[in-house]
């Protein structure tokens, strides 16, 4: 069987179990959402009282913060697990994993769904059409098409700076911490434009924890703001083939978690 | 009371077990100082002028904020929502004292803890790197750490009665997601409250969150002194006692109806 017809297979299990509790569903995409709307509302009053963040107008800022959760979504619904990668690790489940003629990769990133990635889909859809009337945006197919790529590439990078961070538990045991200040760092740069932050930020968000590439970058592009980063206009495109890098990045990184991780027996 | 201060000292000492995660907090943490800062910054450098206060206590509020959350959210709901779904819970319920004092006495360490070790040595090096004011004078500072503690109070029991739903649903994790939401919106924990439109201050005004941290960081920076703050006080203290009774009151429900699984 081939991966992908292997992952979906996988994944139609995963939701299937998923389904068994129903009553968790709703509760769940109702505290994602108000969760959210809290959110964006608190970054409203401020951006509202004072005109406007470094140029960036509220529906901008909108804008951002709807890119972003979109590619947040996909990563959300299928690859959420990954972060729990250190409780496979510590209760010698992920050996499961290599013993089956398949890919464990694909194995284990096809072991859950996480439904609430609907809520958060929902809500970037939402305030995605909100910003788009808003700013009275009118794009062509190359703005769309851009977008598409965007959503994917911001999906790429949160799941292979995931899957690295998490890796880290197959030398160490525990990287619950380190992904929590990674997605500190991640929702920062949702929330605020990377622009107001000092220049040690901007390049740790734009090299070392590419995450600015999942709303930033791209959305200077599409609300055509190139020139507010001068020069650097190139880093505006950018976003899928950093998404590529990473990916690069990661299969390497994982391959050699494997090569010496021993189990934890059990 | 020496019982009470013993659980106090067990759950400062399970805190400190955890170095690594010692050093993750604190930079994360300066962290959020630092995002707090620089919005405030690019805000003010738009309109200096903004609702009489300096830049300077704005970041100061902000940094409180998070200095505050740092120690004051002990988080006793999903200890108590853990122990419910695993079992466990039994064991809290044969030790020989009361479950709401005990709660409270296990908290207040964990809240000494994260205040000492967490939230001072990080406020400090805030007050250094990010020029942090200091409260006007030293009543004001006085009022400030009473006005932390009635605050701890009001969260405690916030989340004693949100652990407490764990015994209706088992898994309280969506609902603490809006929770936690509605906390910091209404709270005043990011944004002051005199920031917000009318009608949204009004709610807040009325709710006990602003509390937690609203209050104690307006004594701090002084927007609120001499009788003002002693009726915040008063407010605080009310609340505290208020939610300290439908705690009790949820907990005795809870309680003659408990049904522990497995063992």
């Amino acid at each position: 069987m081939n991966p992908i017809s292997l992952y979906l297979r996988l994944v139609r299990i995963a939701i299937k179990a998923r389904m068994q509790y129903r009553a968790d569903f709703v509760t769940g995409i109702l505290g994602v959402i108000v969760m959210n709307v809290v959110n964006i509302s608190l970054i409203g009053i401020l951006v509202s009282r004072f005109a406007d963040l470094n140029g960036w107008t509220i529906w901008e800022v909108v804008f951002l913060y709807s890119l972003w959760i979109l590619g947040h979504s996909l990563f959300s619904l299928f690859m959420w697990h990954i972060r729990t990668l250190e409780d496979y690790l510590v209760q010698g489940t992920f050996d499961q994993f290599l013993l089956r003629p398949a890919s464990a990769f694909v194995l284990f990133i096809g072991r859950e769904v996480q439904y609430l990635g609907i809520a958060d889909f929902a809500i970037g859809v939402s305030g995605m059409v909100l910003a788009y009337s808003n700013l009275r945006l009118t794009w062509g197919p190359v703005e769309w098409g851009f977008l598409v790529l965007a959503i994917l590439a911001g999906t790429l990078i949160e799941m292979t700076l995931t899957l690295m961070i998490s890796s880290i538990a197959f030398w160490t045991g525990r990287s619950r911490r380190a992904n929590s200040l990674v997605m500190q760092v991640n929702v920062m740069v949702q929330y605020y434009p990377v622009d107001i932050f000092g220049a040690f930020f901007r390049v740790l968000v734009t090299s070392v924890i590419p995450v600015a590439f999942m709303n930033y970058y791209p959305a200077l592009m599409l609300l055509g703001k190139v020139e507010h980063i001068g020069a650097w206009w190139p880093l505006a495109y950018a976003s899928p083939v950093v998404a590529l890098m990473m990916v690069g990045l990661a299969a390497g990184v994982w391959q050699l978690a494997l090569r010496q991780y021993s189990s934890a027996g059990g | 009371m020496k019982l009470f201060w013993s659980f106090t000292r067990q759950a400062f000492h399970n805190t400190v077990v955890y170095r690594v995660e010692f050093w993750i907090r604190l930079v994360s943490i300066l962290l959020a100082m630092y995002s707090i800062r620089a919005v405030w910054q690019t805000l003010y450098t738009q309109r200096p002028d903004a609702f009489g206060l300096t830049l300077g206590q704005m970041v100061t509020y902000g940094v409180l904020g998070m200095a505050l959350h740092a120690f004051i959210d002990t988080g006793s709901e999903w200890y108590i929502a853990t122990q419910v779904r695993t079992g466990a819970i039994d064991t809290d319920l044969l030790k020989p004292i009361d479950f709401h004092v005990h709660m409270l006495a296990r908290n207040l360490g964990e809240m000494l803890f994260g205040m000492g070790v967490m939230a001072l040595p990080t406020y400090a090096i805030g007050y250094f790197v990010f020029g942090l004011q200091l409260p006007p004078d030293a009543g004001a500072a006085g009022l400030f750490a009473l006005s932390v503690l009635l605050g701890f109070l009001v969260q405690f029991h916030l989340g004693f009665l949100l652990g407490s739903v764990a015994f209706a649903t088992l898994d309280i994790r969506s609902i603490a997601w809006a929770y936690f939401a509605v906390i910091s919106f209404f709270s005043g924990q990011m944004v002051p409250l005199w920031m917000f439109p009318d009608g949204l201050r009004a709610v807040a005004e009325i709710l006990p969150l602003q509390a937690v941290y609203y209050i104690p960081m307006s004594i701090y920076i002084g927007t609120y002194s001499g009788t003002a703050a002693w009726s915040a006080l008063g407010f605080q203290a009310l609340w505290a006692l208020i939610l300290a009774g439908v705690a009790r009151l949820a907990w005795h429900q809870v309680h003659r109806r408990l049904t522990v699984q497995g063992g």
